[in-house]
């Protein structure tokens, strides 16, 4: 143990998950674990996540190794890290290498990498919280009420955004929701404030539009949820008048691990364009492409961190599908080297094709 | 006379176009920006300025002022520095490089479909369809094959810039140059040089590698047919315009103005969708003393790095804030 920390009570960080980590705070909280939440991602953090990590790896793996950094010199001493089942890509050795480059710069932690099959996720959180059985079932509860809740707002936003009438005011009203949200650690608070804050929501004077140009973000999970990673993709482009559309996020996960037969109707869709997997989300893309296109949609955006294995591998048939199909495509592989101008150049542009496409197919 | 003002600030060069109600080009200026926008942006106006001083056929004959005739109805601003140029000038539209190359295409070669542009750090593939936009690409990370890289390369062998391209004709076979990335590019060319191939074959080859490169990076998966528009600083090289037609086995056509279409067509989309009145903040701003400057917003964590400029010390504009506190606040 740290000298400046000789108790062995364990003190939390996690990793950083966009607008999510509110939700993981409250269920360590809950668990009556002392919590250092990550910190938010800046530049900074990227910068130093990134030299401490391999560079040929993910980019996920950098940014939230670069989150942990602060709270760990705020006195965290145990990182919680989840590898994912199933899905054959790199993601499962972010918590080995990270606890190995922590290590290795002197930190001296106690790093739980555990699987996420609910006996490994159970048998880990007893350990180290030694909280009951009822009131693990609890904490669980009251995650995954946070969680909906945080991916509801997010919907909703991106119906509200491009049609407020005072500009940021969706955003203006998000930022203060999510901050108070991360204040209510007690249950029967939730339930008043979540009405109160639909209701807010509810009431932003939107331009009565039915239809508008609508862009599906599609790509890999981390990066389409967390706003400050994707450079703030949904905000910019709802500010811009574009309905984003978002399927990928933790329920969307969390279904298919517990469902695996979602995975099956997948492959059957996608029959035509691969016929196995390729790790990750990688099948998942192709299939929203394709929904996305059935819908109507105007333009389609998918977002991958450099190095993003299964990603890579299908980018080739998203290109494919939009030569077929015709519908604007753009690309993004985002990591510490990229700039936010550039970015924001091939955005602005997108939007224009995509509201050239819009206005060609309706006259 | 009602004119429009098209300003594309770029890394490397700074392009003006002026163009009247026809659409005819009056003025195009491109000079290096020399990694000052302001400066080059203040030097831009102060030609324009003599320009209208000089040529102006609508001078007063009593009051001898000029700019009588010519009326700054609209400025529209493109390039990299868009949005700085937009804050310096007061401009009416801040429009991507993309698109506003697009639409200067779109108004000299009505029947283009694909157009190569190449500045001095990007490069992009644009699309089109009946004159509209449908696919786009930029290098994202690789900036091999760049005006900079060739730049670069005719400095170290020492033949000047503007030679470059008719050095690479006079090459009967050229080498192959590895050209990935720009790094193995010049080693493998000094390694060229060393084993006693002829300058023009080694810098007929790099052009070559260089299309390549632009082929199989930046418009990998694209659906390429002609006609072929080849645009920015890169394409006044003749080698690089003969390497393109090689390797795309197509014709290659470099337009009049090739330089400055991204600023003649912010120009013409700034004449399309003007608002009643140019917010144009007038000539008499190359005069003026104006400084950028940045602070991090500490209001919440999410730290924004807002950029604010000042003329004469006056803060005229903030940006670069996500939550518009600052960006939002009204300057005249």
């Amino acid at each position: 143990m740290d000298a400046t920390h000789p108790s062995p009570k364990p003190i939390i960080t996690f990793a950083r998950w966009g607008n999510y980590t509110i939700a993981f705070k409250t269920l360590f909280e809950q668990l009556g674990l002392e919590v250092i939440p990550p910190e938010k991602t800046t530049s900074q953090a990227i910068a130093e996540g990134a030299r401490m990590a391999p560079e040929m790896f993910c980019f996920p793996m950098k940014v939230t190794l670069g989150n942990y950094l602060p709270a760990l010199k705020k006195g965290a001493n145990t990182i919680f890290m989840v590898q994912n089942v199933g899905g054959s890509c790199r993601q499962r050795y972010y918590g080995a290498i990270q606890e190995t480059v922590l290590k290795e710069a002197g930190h001296q932690i106690n790093f739980l990498d555990f699987r996420a099959t609910p006996k490994d996720v159970y048998r880990t959180i007893k350990e180290i919280s030694g909280a009951s059985f009822w009131q693990i079932i609890k904490a669980a509860l009251f995650f995954f009420k946070k969680l909906r809740f945080i991916e509801k707002i997010e919907k909703m936003a991106q119906y509200s955004r491009p049609r407020e009438v005072e500009k940021g005011e969706t955003d203006r009203l998000l930022t203060e929701i999510f901050s108070e949200l991360e204040k209510i650690n007690k249950e029967k608070d939730f339930l008043g404030f979540k009405k109160a804050a639909l209701k807010k929501l509810r009431e932003i004077k939107i331009e009565k539009k039915e239809n508008l140009p609508k862009v599906g973000l599609i790509g890999e999970i981390y990066t389409v949820c967390d706003p400050t990673v994707n450079f703030e993709v949904e905000r910019k482009l709802g500010l811009e008048g574009i309905e984003v559309h978002r399927e990928m996020d933790i329920t969307y996960h969390l279904k298919k691990l517990i469902f695996p037969w979602k995975d099956w109707i997948i492959q059957r869709k996608i029959n035509p364009y691969l016929r196995s997997t390729v790790g990750g989300h990688g099948r998942d893309a192709i299939y929203e492409m394709l929904h996305y296109i059935k819908e109507d949609f105007d333009g389609i955006i998918h977002l991958l961190p450099a190095f993003c294995m299964p990603e890579i591998s299908v980018r080739p048939i998203l290109e494919k599908i939009h030569q077929e199909s015709g519908i604007p495509f753009l690309s993004l592989s985002l990591d510490e080297q990229v700039a936010e101008a550039g970015i924001n150049t091939r955005l602005e542009a997108f939007v224009d094709v995509v509201r050239n496409h819009y206005q060609n197919k309706n006259h | 006379m009602k004119c429009y003002l098209g300003i594309d600030v770029g890394s490397i060069s700074t392009k003006f176009v002026l163009i009247d109600e026809e659409n005819r080009i009056l003025f195009a200026s491109y000079f290096r920006t020399e990694g000052n926008p302001i400066e080059a942006i203040k030097k831009g106006l102060r030609e324009l300025k003599d320009f209208i001083k000089t040529h102006n056929p609508g001078v007063d004959p009593h009051t001898k002022d000029y700019g009588v005739g010519v009326e700054i109805a609209g400025v529209g601003t493109t390039g990299s520095a868009r949005y700085l140029a937009g804050v310096v000038t007061g401009a009416d539209l801040i429009k991507n490089e993309i698109s506003a190359h697009a639409k200067g295409v779109i108004h000299s070669i009505p029947e283009a479909r694909t157009v190569i542009e190449i500045g001095g750090q990007d490069s992009k593939i644009i699309i089109l369809e009946n004159g509209v936009v449908v696919d786009f690409a930029m290098n994202l990370i690789c900036a091999a094959g760049t005006g900079s890289f060739l730049d670069a390369q005719a400095f170290r062998i020492g033949v000047p810039i503007e030679k470059f391209g008719e050095i690479a004709l006079t090459s009967k076979n050229p080498v192959i140059v590895a050209s990935r990335c720009t790094v193995f590019a010049e080693s493998d060319m000094i390694h060229k040089q060393q084993i006693g191939h002829s300058r023009e074959d080694i810098i007929a080859g790099l052009c070559q590698g260089l299309a390549r490169n632009f082929l199989n990076n930046v418009a990998k998966g694209k659906n390429i047919k002609p006609p072929i528009v080849f645009l920015g600083g890169v394409s006044e090289n003749l080698g690089m315009r003969r390497a393109f037609a090689d390797v795309l086995g197509e014709k290659v056509i470099v337009p009049e103005h090739n330089t400055v279409l991204g600023a003649f067509g912010v120009a013409i989309l700034v004449k399309k969708n003007l608002p009643g009145k140019t917010k144009f903040r007038g000539f008499e701003i190359s005069d003026r003393d104006i400084k950028c400057t940045s602070f991090i917003c500490r209001g919440c964590p999410n730290l924004c790095e807002v950029i604010e400029a000042r003329i004469e010390q006056k803060v005229v504009a903030r940006w670069n804030d996500r939550c518009g506190k600052y960006s939002n606040l009204k300057y005249d």
